[in-house]
C-alpha cells in the first residue's frame, strides 16, 4: 500500500549498494591523489624519511665510515647530563623569548605608525627599507653589524666618540652582545611581519572606521577599538610562526659569535652543529636535534592550545 | 586464433632479448675493448685554481700525469664541516685534504687508511730529502697512540710568526726586538711615529712568538702522562697581564676579539698596523701583494723570531700540518698514493705553486715566465713552498723576506700537541685570555677560571 503513495518515476530509480557508492567515491577521488603524489613523495623522502632515519642515527655510535654500533639510549643521556646542553638551551631560551617578545611588538607599532602616514610615496619608501635587511642573508648582516659596532673604525663608536663617549667593546662585552644579536635579529625581520600586518589592515572594512567617526572617535579610538582588535587573527599567525622558530636560531649566533661570548651567546642549535661538525660525535648531534625537534613539538601544541588558532 | 599466437610471440621476443644480451657480452669480450680510466677523486678546501675554470685545468693536469679522470672536489668555506658531510653520507673519496686535528680525530676513528709501510717502501716518500724525518714525527702526533702515519704532507707548513714593517723599523732605527719590552717599546714608536697599532691579533690564534718570553709552548703538554695546557698555567700570567698594558695604552687593535685573519692583513697592507703574528709563506706575498696593489713603495714586510725566553731560547709554533689522507673506503688506493708521490714529485710541486702550464706559467727556451693570472694567483695553487729540499722556487725575486722567514720557521719552530679535543680546549683558552686582555679578569683570575674550566671539562688532567 505504501509503494502506491510514491509517484512512479520515483520508484524506478534502482536502489544503490552503500559499497558501490563508496567504491565510486574513491574512483572519482583518484585524480587527485595522483595529483597529490609528487607532493607526497617530496615530504616522504626529504622529510619522513631523514626524520626516521635520524631516529636510528641518534642511538648509533656513528663513526662517518665503517661499523656504526647501537648503543642505544646512551647519546640521549650524554645530551641531557651535558651542562652545556642546558646552558645552551638557557640561553636559547633568553635570546628566543626576547626577539620573540621584541619582534612581535615592534612590527605592529611600524604597521600601526606606517599606516598613519598619508604620503603614500613616503609610506613605500618607509615599507621599502624596513623590508631590505630581510632580504639580505645573515653572512651578510652579521658581518655589517659586526664592522658598524667595531671599537675602532665602527660607525656606532665613530659617533659615541663624537658625543665624547669612550668606545663601547659590543661584540666582545657577553651582556652587550646578547642584545646585540636580539635587536639586529628584530631589525632584520621587522618589515617582513610590518607588511603581513599592513596588508591585513587594508582588509579592514572602511565602514567600521566611518561608523566610529560618526560616534565621534578619535584616531586613538579608532587604531584601540578597530584596528588592533581586527589584527588579533594575523598577530596569531605571526606568534605562532615566531614560537615555532624560537629554538631554532641558528644563524646570527654562527655568524656574529667569537670566544668571548660564546658562553652567553650560544644556542641549542649551535651545541648541535659544533657536537656534530666540531667534535664529530654524529649520534650525539642527532639526539640533540631529535630533543629540540621534541621541545619545538610541545611549545607548539601548548601555543596552539593557548591561542586556539585554528578556532574561530 | 589470438589465443594461438601469445607463445610464439613471448618466445620470439625472449629469443631477440637473449640474442642482444649474448652479443653484448662477446663484443665486451673482445680484446681490443676500451679500456675504462680510473677516477681519481680528491676532495680539498685549497688545492686548485681561483675558480671553477681554473679547477678543471688543474685536475686536467693531474690526469694527464697519472693517466686517470680526476674529479675534484674543491670547496672552500666551511671545508672540513662539507668533508664530514660527504663522508658521512657515504660518497667515495680516495683523497682527502685536512689538518693536523681532524687527521688526528679521522685516524682516531680508523676512517683513514694508515700508510707507513708504503711510505717507508716509496722511493719518493721514503726519501728523507724529499719529505724530512722531523714532518713525519708531526705528522705521527696526529696518530692514535703517536702511532702509524695516516698521511702525508701537502707543502712546507712553516710556522707563525711575527711579520713587521721592515721599512719602519729601519727609519725608526729600530732593531730586532728580543724581550716583551723591546716589542712594547716598538709598538709604542708605531703608534706615536706612524700613527698605526702596534699589533693586531685574531683572539689568541697567534700569540705564541710572545709567550716564547716565558718559554711557553702553544697546544698541550704531556707532563708524567698527564696532560697539561700551558698557556692555562700560573707562567702566562705575565704574558696576558703585558697584553692587557698593550690593549689599555691603545697599542694593540682593539678589534682583535672579532679580527679575522683577513683583517690582520688588511691592516698591515693598508698601514694601519705595524705587526702581526702570521705564516713565513706570507712574508713574500705581502710583499708581493704590496707591489701590485698600491701599498706605499718603501713597503717591506720582514719575519722576526718570538721573544727570548729562559736559557736564551725563542719559540714560534709550526702549523697545523695541511696533508692529504686515502680514506679507509677510498675505491682507488693504489692510485691515490701514486698522486702522494707525485704531489711531492717536481711536477706536482710545479702545479701546487705556480700552476696550470699554459694558463699560469709558460716555458720559452727553460725559462719560466708567469702569465697575468699566474702573478694574481700569487704562485699558490695549494703548494706555495713545497716540502722537498730539492725544490728550488723558479722565481726568486718574487721571495722576498721568504729566505730569513724560513729560517726563523726552521730554527725556533717546534709542532704543538694537539689531540681530538684540541678545539674546544682552545675555545675556553680564548675565552678567558681574551677576558684578560680586555681586563674584564686579571690575568690571574683569568687563568685560573680556565685552568679550572678545562679540568672540569675533561680537557686536561691536571
Amino acid at each position: 500500500m505504501m509503494s502506491a503513495d510514491y509517484p512512479r518515476s520515483q520508484m524506478a530509480i534502482p536502489v544503490r549498494h552503500p559499497l558501490v557508492h563508496h567504491v565510486n567515491k574513491w574512483v572519482r577521488a583518484v585524480p587527485l591523489y595522483v595529483m597529490l603524489l609528487p607532493t607526497i613523495a617530496y615530504f616522504v623522502i626529504f622529510t619522513y624519511y631523514p626524520l626516521l632515519h635520524s631516529i636510528f642515527i641518534s642511538m648509533q655510535n656513528f663513526n662517518l665510515i665503517g661499523n656504526r654500533p647501537y648503543v642505544g639510549l646512551h647519546n640521549y643521556r650524554h645530551v641531557l647530563t651535558d651542562p652545556t646542553f642546558w646552558s645552551s638551551f638557557e640561553n636559547t631560551l633568553f635570546l628566543g623569548i626576547s626577539i620573540l617578545l621584541i619582534g612581535f611588538v615592534a612590527p605592529i607599532i611600524m604597521a600601526l605608525s606606517l599606516n598613519e602616514v598619508l604620503s603614500s610615496w613616503l609610506k613605500r619608501t618607509v615599507q621599502m627599507v624596513i623590508y631590505l635587511p630581510h632580504l639580505f642573508s645573515w653572512v651578510v648582516v652579521g658581518g655589517l653589524w659586526i664592522q658598524l659596532l667595531a671599537p675602532d673604525g665602527g660607525l656606532v663608536n665613530a659617533v659615541l666618540q663624537v658625543m665624547g663617549i669612550a668606545p663601547v667593546q659590543f661584540m666582545s662585552d657577553p651582556n652587550l652582545a646578547r642584545w646585540v644579536i636580539i635587536l639586529v635579529s628584530v631589525w632584520k625581520d621587522v618589515g617582513f611581519n610590518t607588511v603581513i600586518y599592513l596588508a591585513a589592515m587594508v582588509g579592514i572594512n572602511p565602514a567600521l572606521y566611518e561608523s566610529a567617526r560618526v560616534d565621534g572617535a578619535n584616531r586613538w579610538h579608532e587604531m584601540g577599538y578597530i584596528t588592533i582588535p581586527s589584527l588579533a587573527r594575523t598577530m596569531q599567525v605571526v606568534g605562532l610562526l615566531s614560537i615555532m622558530g624560537v629554538l631554532r636560531l641558528f644563524d646570527q649566533i654562527y655568524v656574529m659569535r667569537n670566544a668571548v661570548i660564546e658562553p652567553q651567546v650560544n644556542v641549542l642549535m649551535t651545541y648541535v652543529y659544533d657536537m656534530g661538525f666540531q667534535e664529530m660525535n654524529i649520534g650525539r648531534a642527532t639526539a640533540s636535534a631529535l630533543l629540540i625537534l621534541i621541545f619545538t613539538l610541545i611549545l607548539t601544541l601548548f601555543t596552539q592550545r593557548l591561542i586556539r588558532v585554528d578556532h574561530s | 586464433m589470438k589465443s594461438h599466437k601469445r607463445p610464439y610471440f613471448a618466445l620470439l621476443s625472449t629469443s631477440v632479448v637473449a640474442g642482444t644480451l649474448f652479443t653484448n657480452s662477446a663484443f665486451a669480450a673482445q680484446p681490443h675493448k676500451i679500456v675504462q680510466e680510473p677516477t681519481l677523486t680528491i676532495a680539498t678546501g685549497v688545492i686548485g685554481g681561483k675558480n671553477p675554470q681554473e679547477n678543471a685545468a688543474f685536475a686536467d693536469e693531474i690526469g694527464q700525469a697519472l693517466h686517470c679522470k680526476v674529479q675534484l672536489i674543491s670547496t672552500t668555506g666551511n671545508y672540513d664541516q662539507k668533508l664530514m658531510a660527504m663522508l658521512a653520507a657515504g660518497q667515495k673519496i680516495d683523497v682527502v685534504y685536512t689538518e693536523g686535528s681532524t687527521l688526528a680525530q679521522l685516524a682516531k676513528a680508523g676512517e683513514v687508511t694508515n700508510l707507513q709501510s708504503q711510505i717507508h717502501h716509496s722511493a719518493v716518500l721514503g726519501n728523507s730529502r724529499v719529505v724530512p724525518q722531523w714532518e713525519w714525527n708531526d705528522i705521527k702526533l696526529s696518530s692514535p697512540n703517536g702511532q702509524g702515519i695516516y698521511a702525508v704532507p701537502v707543502k712546507y707548513q712553516g710556522a707563525l710568526m711575527p711579520i713587521v714593517r721592515g721599512d719602519w723599523m729601519k727609519e725608526l732605527h729600530l732593531s730586532e726586538p728580543k724581550t716583551l719590552n723591546d716589542f712594547y717599546h716598538m709598538f709604542q714608536m708605531f703608534k706615536n711615529k706612524k700613527g698605526a697599532y702596534g699589533l693586531t691579533l685574531s683572539s689568541l690564534y697567534d700569540i705564541q712568538p710572545f709567550m716564547s718570553a716565558v718559554g711557553l709552548k702553544n697546544g698541550y703538554e704531556l707532563q708524567k702522562g698527564k696532560f697539561t695546557i700551558p698557556y692555562a698555567t700560573p707562567a702566562a700570567v705575565p704574558v696576558y697581564a703585558w697584553l692587557h698594558n698593550l690593549y689599555a695604552k691603545g697599542l694593540l687593535d682593539p678589534n682583535f676579539v672579532t679580527n679575522k685573519t683577513s683583517d690582520e692583513r688588511n691592516l698591515f697592507l693598508s698601514g694601519r698596523v705595524g705587526m702581526f703574528v702570521y705564516w713565513d709563506a706570507w712574508v713574500p706575498m705581502l710583499n708581493n701583494l704590496a707591489a701590485t696593489q698600491g701599498a706605499s713603495a718603501s713597503f717591506d714586510a720582514e719575519a722576526l723570531p718570538g721573544a727570548v725566553g729562559p736559557g736564551g731560547k725563542r719559540l714560534v709554533s709550526k702549523g697545523d700540518t695541511s696533508v692529504f689522507a686515502i680514506p679507509s673506503n677510498a675505491p682507488n688506493k693504489a692510485l691515490a698514493f701514486k698522486f702522494l708521490e707525485w704531489w711531492n714529485t717536481r711536477p706536482g710541486e710545479i702545479l701546487g705553486s705556480l700552476g696550470v702550464k699554459g694558463l699560469d706559467y709558460t716555458v720559452k727556451h727553460g725559462k719560466y715566465q708567469l702569465t697575468q693570472l699566474g702573478i694574481d694567483d700569487n704562485m699558490d695553487h695549494g703548494d706555495p713552498e713545497p716540502i722537498s729540499s730539492y725544490w728550488k722556487n723558479p722565481f726568486p725575486s718574487m721571495q722576498k723576506g721568504y729566505a730569513n722567514a724560513r729560517a726563523i720557521g726552521v730554527h725556533y719552530g717546534y709542532q704543538p700537541l694537539i689531540n681530538s679535543d684540541w678545539n674546544n680546549a682552545q675555545q675556553i683558552i680564548w675565552q678567558y685570555g681574551d677576558d684578560a686582555i680586555l681586563g674584564r679578569l686579571s690575568p690571574k683570575a683569568a687563568v685560573a677560571d680556565m685552568h679550572a674550566a678545562l679540568l672540569k671539562q675533561h680537557y686536561i688532567s691536571q
